[in-house]
């Protein structure tokens, strides 16, 4: 039977708002934390994350669905390298951009992301390519809010100016451009997402074109337990096979003697 | 009683006995000592600051309270008792957005979300040491007044840093013992933290083994390591007059939440806090360093209270009471 695919919109909700990949599943935030203490460093870290896990989980529901586990995620990392690293050379040699140290450090970093080696496993290489493609999607929109959201505070409260233009704030809270002024604020987010997520939660069962309630995903270990146990099944079948057709030689050289 | 008051004295000796009114009235009251004398000091300026930074800790709690659908309990007195410390703490001459920034962040980044009155990291202490980074030039600009100082604009610990000898020879200790320097508003009297010291020996005797233990490595640390070329006696009355350093010991580390449970963890809890206090006075980039010092100590108290030995037994003790 052919899968029904969500909309965009219900992948949306689910991936990247109730389960928003920084302030819920708390992955990816060296990069949210080190880089985005203005806006611009912001849009830079949400335009190359979305690059890179858009771009690894479509190739991964492409060509990696037959490759081992252990080899897959090593390949997340390469295809990651081969796209940021040319785009932070690209950056410092052919624009004028300033990127701070932080970002500088943290853009090729990027590619080692948990967000992109976690959405690989779970559902690239386990659906359709449209499918990885609309999740990825979904998961770098809900990452890169966030990240413009913290980017936009930090800098606005911090160093009192927005995307570079001063601001001619009285005063300003230094701390905030600080790494622990960005944990502070994505505590206060997440607070306030756990406070809308019931109302979300509901809005979405009373949608009359709503599809069925999916079944809950499985945590990743649980994956990692249903691989061994299907490749165990899958040996054990093999090995039966296998006695089978020793058994029918054997008989049949048997016979013939 | 509300929730917070009766999650404030957990751990302690006789908790049916200590009610966060009684506690934090105790501490109120002998706060009330040191605003007296900066009002003295610095006349209605102090008490501006004073009621601004209350206030702000005051309508921060009870809008943070008014958001997430909780009472407000005007008796729960944690939030007259940071504001009223961190105003304290600052110069007299500080801008108005200090304060209130400071005490802001103290109830609502962290006696709120960290568990209301029974936080483990000292309000006060983190609202302070948050203003010290957002406001490091205002802080420890010691301007207003500073004509009837006996070194002027320059306090103690500025001097004590940049290690200059000559104006500190110029000191003298009963001056420095009496506030009679440029620094924090209502902290610069030993003798009257000394006196708040006795009083709080008389209320909570167990309280004052960490301020044992913080007085005594900055004394011991002061000694070893001096940062002027007085005698030992001087180097460390120095060293502690400067800054907030008595007041910490009198009202920071002894605060009940942050308290470890057994007695001598809070001796060694205080020596903790103490040691990193004069590391950073000597290392670090602040002036006036002892509120991260407190916070840092807060962080590893359960850390310390689980490797000392007798660290479970007194946990099980806070768990039954």
């Amino acid at each position: 039977m052919k899968e029904q695919t969500p909309s965009f919109r219900d992948l949306y909700l689910k991936s990247a708002v109730l389960s928003n990949p920084v302030l819920v599943q708390m992955v990816g935030l060296c990069p949210a934390v080190a880089a985005t203490a203005s806006v611009r460093c912001a849009v830079l870290i949400s335009a190359a994350l979305s690059l890179d896990l858009i771009v690894t989980c479509v190739l991964a529901s492409v060509l990696m669905k037959r490759i081992p586990r252990a080899v897959r995620v090593a390949l997340y990392l390469g295809i990651g390298l081969a796209l940021l690293c040319p785009l932070l050379y690209f950056i410092e040699t052919r624009t004028l951009m300033n990127l701070g140290q932080g970002t500088k450090v943290y853009l090729p970093l990027l590619a080692v992301n948990a967000v992109t080696a976690l959405h690989c496993e779970k559902v690239a290489v386990k659906k359709p390519v449209r499918m990885a493609f609309l999740d990825a999607a979904a998961v770098s929109l809900g990452a890169s809010i966030i990240f413009l959201i913290v980017g936009t505070l930090r800098e606005v409260l911090g160093s009192g100016a927005f995307a570079g233009i001063d601001l001619d704030l009285p005063f300003t809270l230094k701390g905030l451009s600080l790494p622990f002024g960005c944990f502070i604020l994505f505590g206060f987010l997440a607070a306030g997402l756990q406070a809308i997520s019931p109302y979300l939660r509901q809005a979405q069962e009373e949608e009359p074109d709503a599809p069925a309630a999916q079944p809950q995903e499985a945590d990743p270990q649980d994956d990692l337990w249903s691989d061994i146990l299907e490749a165990e099944a899958a040996s054990s079948e093999r090995l039966a096979a296998l006695d089978e057709f020793t058994e029918r030689l054997i008989g049949g050289e048997e016979d013939a003697q | 009683m509300p929730d917070s008051a009766t999650k404030r004295t957990e751990g302690a000796q006789k908790p049916s006995h200590v009610t966060a009114l009684r506690l934090f009235g105790d501490y109120l009251l002998m706060l009330l000592v040191p605003t007296v004398l900066a009002v003295y000091y610095y006349g209605l300026r102090a008490l501006a600051v004073v009621g601004v930074s209350v206030g702000a800790a005051v309508l921060t709690e009870a809008i943070f309270s008014a958001v997430l659908g909780r009472s407000y309990y005007v008796r729960d007195l944690t939030s007259l008792f940071s504001g009223l410390c961190i105003a304290l703490m600052l110069p007299a001459g500080v801008p108005f957005y200090v304060p209130v920034a400071a005490s802001a962040f103290a109830v609502a980044a962290v006696k709120m979300p960290l568990g209301g009155s029974g936080a483990p990291i000292m309000p006060a202490a983190a609202g302070f040491a948050f203003a010290a980074v957002c406001f490091r030039t205002e802080i420890f600009t010691y301007t207003l007044r500073a004509e009837q100082k006996l070194l002027g604009a320059q306090s103690l610990g500025a001097l004590l840093g940049g290690g200059n000898a000559m104006r500190l020879n110029a000191a003298n200790l009963m001056d420095v013992l009496g506030g009679n320097v440029a620094g924090p508003m209502g902290t610069g009297c030993g003798l009257l933290m000394l006196a708040c010291g006795v009083y709080l020996l008389m209320r909570r005797p167990r309280a004052l083994l960490a301020t044992a233990g913080f007085l005594g490595a900055c004394a011991l640390w002061a000694a070893i390591l001096p940062r002027s070329n007085g005698g030992v006696l001087t180097n460390i009355v120095l060293e502690l007059c400067s800054g907030s350093l008595l007041f910490a010991a009198i009202f920071l580390v002894t605060d009940h939440a942050t308290l470890p449970a057994a007695r001598w963890h809070r001796v060694v809890y205080g020596a903790l806090c103490g040691v990193l206090c004069m590391a950073m006075r000597r290392s670090g980039v602040f002036e006036e360093p002892v509120c991260f010092a407190i916070v840092l100590g807060n962080a590893l108290r359960p850390v310390l209270e689980s490797i000392l030995p007798g660290g479970g037994q007194a946990q099980r003790k806070e768990a039954r009471a």
